[in-house]
């Protein structure tokens, strides 16, 4: 999708092309909603953060640089920083939300069903330890804080840190192989 | 710079994609990735090997009216009762522009020719240059344009007001409403790609506006602070 589609659309939309734009909201809106509403819980956060994403996409679609990651990264990280800021503006508290359906996640899904990326990112989450992996989970997808992965999994703050900062450095040593 | 050690930057710019970088420290990360091409770098490095998560998450179709409200926003629709509303607050927004671009052209433009006199030559490839002044007519920030890269200069002029951002705006010649092409650094400098946008459209002016952290949330500039003409060289 996202060389033969999505980088099109873009580029139409950096020249201010609105059926483009109109275009790549439709193929890409769903899966931007879908991380926002992960993160902030509440549908109209939710809604909010995704129509200040897509005014940000409209004005900097020409400065987005192919080398640095794939379009829907890109757009998606838009998303998530934007959702980030209201979660903070709005004091939004996600340790009681989440329930069986968090603590189900960590295991890595399955290598067959998934693209390159998601392939290899389940391969290296895989060799972490549970705790590790289920700790970056928490903060990554569900938007959870230090001290929020600290309630949700019941252990002290420095371990829950430490959790993160090492599994997060294994990623890396594996993703970069 | 202690911030630049290879390792700490690199472990908070893994925190920062992960989200746990908050409050002053997630505001301070941000400053440093308008500054430092290694920590946007970084930053981007981090984005790519943590997107396979956000596959994993099942998408969710958006309520209509985002989109509906995305289009108002931007000035697109133009089909409902309210868009004669929107069409003539878009024309008097314009039409606001264009006097306070011309009004503020005439002696800009005496002190920006002076400035380039004063100025050592630019370096080869700059086309543009844009000097932004205050109201007593000192420079806080220099604008060089090539056509592969914006630099963006702060002078000592220059002082941050806490919880207040700089957004850069192009004011296109055309009179449509102004485009935001980012936040102005806040000490030093920083270099950014030049958006295409400037480069192919007719330029009136470019535009500081004082906005919360984190740019304009609109679409629109706030509060309009400065104005400076942008000259070829």
């Amino acid at each position: 999708m996202e060389h033969e589609t999505l980088f099109p659309l873009l580029c139409k939309t950096a020249e201010g092309n609105k059926d483009a734009f109109a275009k790549l909201y439709e193929i890409t809106s769903s899966q931007l909603y879908a991380v926002a509403l992960k993160l902030l819980k509440r549908p109209e956060l939710a809604d909010e953060a995704t129509q200040d994403a897509y005014i940000k996409i409209w004005h900097n679609a020409g400065s987005y640089q192919r080398t640095k990651g794939t379009v829907l990264t890109w757009m998606v990280s838009i998303v998530r920083y934007r959702a980030l800021d209201l979660m903070r503006y709005h004091n939004v508290r996600n340790e009681v939300e989440l329930t069986d359906e968090a603590a189900a996640i960590p295991d890595a899904p399955q290598a067959f069903q998934l693209g390159g990326e998601q392939q290899k990112l389940a391969a290296c989450l895989d060799e972490l330890d549970g705790p590790q992996r289920q700790a970056i989970h928490l903060a990554y997808v569900n938007g959870l804080s230090h001290q929020e992965v600290v309630n949700y999994l019941s252990s002290p703050l420095g371990t829950i840190k430490s959790w993160i900062r090492r599994g997060l450095q294994s990623l890396q040593r594996c993703l970069s192989l | 710079m202690n911030y630049l050690k290879e390792e700490t930057l690199n472990a908070l710019a893994a925190e920062y994609v992960v989200g746990t970088l908050r409050g002053k420290a997630r505001l301070r990360y941000q400053k440093l990735m308008m500054q430092y091409q290694a920590v946007s770098d970084a930053t981007a490095q981090w984005e790519q090997y943590l997107a396979g998560f956000n596959d994993t998450v099942e998408p969710v179709e958006p309520p209509k009216a985002v989109w509906e409200e995305i289009q108002r926003r931007l000035g697109h629709s133009a089909s409902n009762d309210t868009s004669a509303q929107i069409v003539d607050f878009e024309r008097a927004k314009r039409d606001r522009w264009r006097g306070l671009s011309m009004l503020s052209t005439a002696a800009a433009l005496v002190l920006a020719v002076l400035l380039v006199v004063m100025q050592p030559a630019p370096v080869e490839d700059v086309s543009h240059i844009a000097v932004v002044n205050n109201a007593d007519n000192t420079p806080l920030w220099v604008i060089e344009v090539s056509p592969s890269s914006m630099d963006v200069k702060v002078t000592d002029a220059f002082t941050a007001i806490a919880d207040k951002d700089y957004e850069l705006w192009m004011v296109p010649a055309n009179g449509e409403a102004p485009i935001s092409l980012g936040l102005m650094p806040e000490m030093g400098g920083d270099s950014r790609a030049t958006p295409d946008i400037l480069l192919d459209s007719s330029i009136a002016a470019l535009a500081i506006s004082l906005e919360a952290p984190g740019g304009s949330k609109t679409g629109a500039p706030t509060e309009v602070l400065y104005i400076a003409p942008i000259l070829s060289v």
